[in-house]
């Protein structure tokens, strides 16, 4: 049935789309230009030149290894929920907290009424999409997740704050199809930290996507499916990416008892490792994640995004994910 | 009845100013092989000690030491047991801080003490009584993984634990803390686990001497079990009031025996709650606790809140109890 959403919307992605989950390494350069930025040694607009620059190398490298559907990379953000409170109104950027270890973040805090103002992640869309012919995702964090990972100070409580948000992320997401976006990916990582929560991401996101023309992919990742598999198919999604790999497929056997009735984005290698996967292995995964879902359904990415891995890492867990998808297409035919 | 403003555990370790970021520094220059684990150490003091001043600054009559040397609070404690080893990070409850989960490999035994040392040096930085914190047998339990056949039941190893804990118990009561509290917070996933929790706090209670106990629970709602904690043997409960609509209500008809820790400040979000609000919790709970103590506190440590809002909640709470004192 997706496919044929895909098909109306004027894209025709082989079997198994290969894709990535969404953000990769920053290069040594842009690294240092952000540390001088932060410290006031260097411009706005020279590291918004090294950022595009970085953003091509990405879309370059991701041309020349045969991935289907693109992503930007996130050359651009910092944090994934920081950088949305950074660019609407009501929210102020606290001080450091830690999220673990020697590991600090800031944690916005929502102060007044939250506004979409104006495009957030719309020229950059555009800019990676004027360098390729193949689709590049446009990608946005949900409402739930940041609603979860910000403090509140205006809204009465987590429902309030989570439907405020989705009313005003739904504006980015027309924005991002009227440039001409046609996959959307809206990241929920936050969303199984709290089961009892999942009728109101449901809700949340069903204000962000209701009857706009795109296919959705929702990224979730830290684990504890068991606890919102199968209720979270209720989410008005077409894709759900899931880490996989990471976790020994262990929800594979979930999905064997229940079947998992959307489209799959398959995470078949770790991000947390640096041990590149054999080809072998990748396929033995691409194998059994067949199994439970059909073929016309499957797509294989990553289990998370890749920023965390060097620049080399990541692009040789890419070609293994693109020669076991040949591989295994090769198979299928 | 006498009021006694206190914090639940952490304080932050960081802060915007660059004389605050001295810990995180050094450790990232011992990574780097610049720094020495002295270095570390140094940092870790002068950390505790600027903790230590922000509480009593704030108006706290009973500090912590803010838990500055914790890496988290599973691993500070089980990482320092003859027995673990130390595996990677999860989920902290339903916060967006992650923990080093420990795997029993082998028996369990406490070689040394492990917060006495650390509880001397706040108490030699403090100008008011210092509460020492730790973790209590069921959490760490719990949160272990098993590679060792022995604690394969979780009974075992919340007995194993208990073991180990009670010792500590005895090692800080005997270095002269008053009061000791014990965080428990997983009790809140799983009540079904009742009785080998209740089995873990009896084992501290005997081991505490003339040291008061305090059992702190948080992350999740207490209303369920709320009269078998009252019949537990320690002195005080620690209560996180942000999950449990109820428990101002309950608490004000069933009373308590017990001195209580009311956590009625959340911990957890920077908004300053409605003083009218907050007072008119302690309103309708202060009379019906039959205690010459009560506790009042942040509902969780404040180490998930940035530096500056810690300090206003600490203030803001001093402000609140101050009308309620005498």
């Amino acid at each position: 049935m997706s496919r044929e959403k895909l098909r109306r919307l004027g894209l025709d992605l082989p079997l198994l789309p290969t894709t990535s989950v969404g953000s990769f390494p920053k290069p040594d350069e842009l690294q240092q230009a952000r540390t001088r930025w932060a410290r006031g040694l260097l411009s706005r607009d020279e590291l918004e030149r090294l950022e595009r620059r970085a953003t091509e190398f990405w879309i370059r490298t991701q041309e020349e290894l045969g991935i289907d559907v693109l992503v930007d990379g996130e050359q651009y953000r910092g944090d994934m929920v920081t950088y949305f409170a950074e660019n609407m109104r009501g929210f102020e950027i606290g001080g450091l907290v830690r999220s673990y270890g020697n590991r600090y973040y800031r944690k916005p805090i929502i102060v007044s009424e939250v506004r979409w103002e104006r495009p957030i992640t719309v020229s950059w869309w555009r800019f990676a999409q004027s360098l390729t012919t193949r689709p590049v995702k446009g990608m946005l964090t949900g409402p739930y997740t940041v609603m979860d990972w910000c403090f509140n100070e205006y809204y009465p409580d987590r429902r309030a704050t989570c439907l405020a948000l989705a009313r005003e992320i739904r504006k980015e997401v027309e924005a991002l199809i009227e440039a001409g976006a046609r996959i959307i990916q809206i990241d929920e990582p936050a969303l199984s930290v709290r089961p009892q929560e999942l009728p109101l991401a449901r809700e949340a996101l069903q204000i962000v996507t209701d009857g706009l023309p795109a296919y959705f992919i929702s990224h979730a990742c830290y684990g504890a499916f068991e606890k919102i598999y199968p209720h979270m198919l209720a989410l008005p999604v077409d894709n759900f990416d899931l880490e996989m790999s990471n976790s020994n497929l262990d929800l594979l056997e979930h999905f064997k008892r229940v079947p998992f009735t959307k489209d799959l984005s398959f995470g078949v290698v770790d991000v947390h490792s640096h041990v590149i996967e054999d080809v072998e292995t990748v396929v033995a995964r691409i194998r059994q994640g067949l199994e439970v879902v059909p073929a016309e359904a499957l797509w294989i990415d990553p289990d998370c995004g890749l920023k965390t891995r060097t620049v080399e890492e990541a692009i040789a867990k890419l070609r293994v994910i693109v020669e076991a998808v040949s591989r295994v297409r090769a198979a299928l035919a | 009845m006498n009021l006694i403003v206190t914090n639940a555990g952490s304080y932050p370790r960081i802060g915007d100013t660059p004389e605050l970021q001295i810990l995180r520094q050094t450790l990232a220059r011992f990574d780097r092989q610049e720094a020495t684990e002295a270095d570390i150490r140094r940092a870790e003091d002068e950390m505790v000690r600027r903790a230590i001043a922000e509480q009593i600054e704030a108006g706290l009559d009973l500090v912590t030491d803010g838990q500055i040397r914790w890496y988290d609070p599973i691993s500070h404690i089980a990482g320092r047991l003859k027995g673990t080893k130390i595996n990677g990070l999860l989920r902290y409850f339903d916060t967006n801080f992650y923990f080093r989960q420990p795997i029993l490999v082998d028996r369990l035994a406490r070689e040394r003490p492990i917060l006495v040392e650390e509880y001397r040096y706040a108490c030699s930085v403090s100008a008011r009584p210092v509460k020492p914190v730790l973790t209590g047998p069921y959490t760490l339990a719990v949160f272990s993984l098993v590679e060792c056949a022995e604690y394969r039941d979780l009974e075992r190893r919340v007995e194993a634990y208990a073991v180990a804990l009670a010792e500590e118990i005895a090692d800080l009561a005997a270095a002269g803390a008053e009061l000791i509290q014990v965080d428990e917070p997983a009790i809140v996933l799983d009540d079904a686990d009742w009785d080998l929790f209740a089995a873990g706090v009896r084992a501290l209670a005997r081991a505490k001497g003339t040291a008061r106990l305090a059992l702190y629970i948080s992350f999740g709602d207490v209303s369920p079990f709320y009269e078998r904690l009252q019949a537990l043997p320690v002195d005080v409960l620690g209560l996180d009031f942000t999950y449990s609509p109820q428990l101002v209500e309950r608490i004000a008809i069933e009373g308590s025996a017990k001195a209580l820790g009311l956590g009625l400040i959340d911990g957890r979000n920077t908004k300053l709650e409605p003083e009218a609000e907050v007072a008119a919790a302690l309103e309708r709970m202060l009379p019906a606790i039959r205690s010459e103590v009560v506790y009042v506190n942040p509902s969780t440590g404040l180490e998930l809140l940035p530096r500056d809002r810690a300090f206003r909640k600490l203030q803001h709470l001093v402000r609140i109890a101050t009308r309620f004192k005498r």
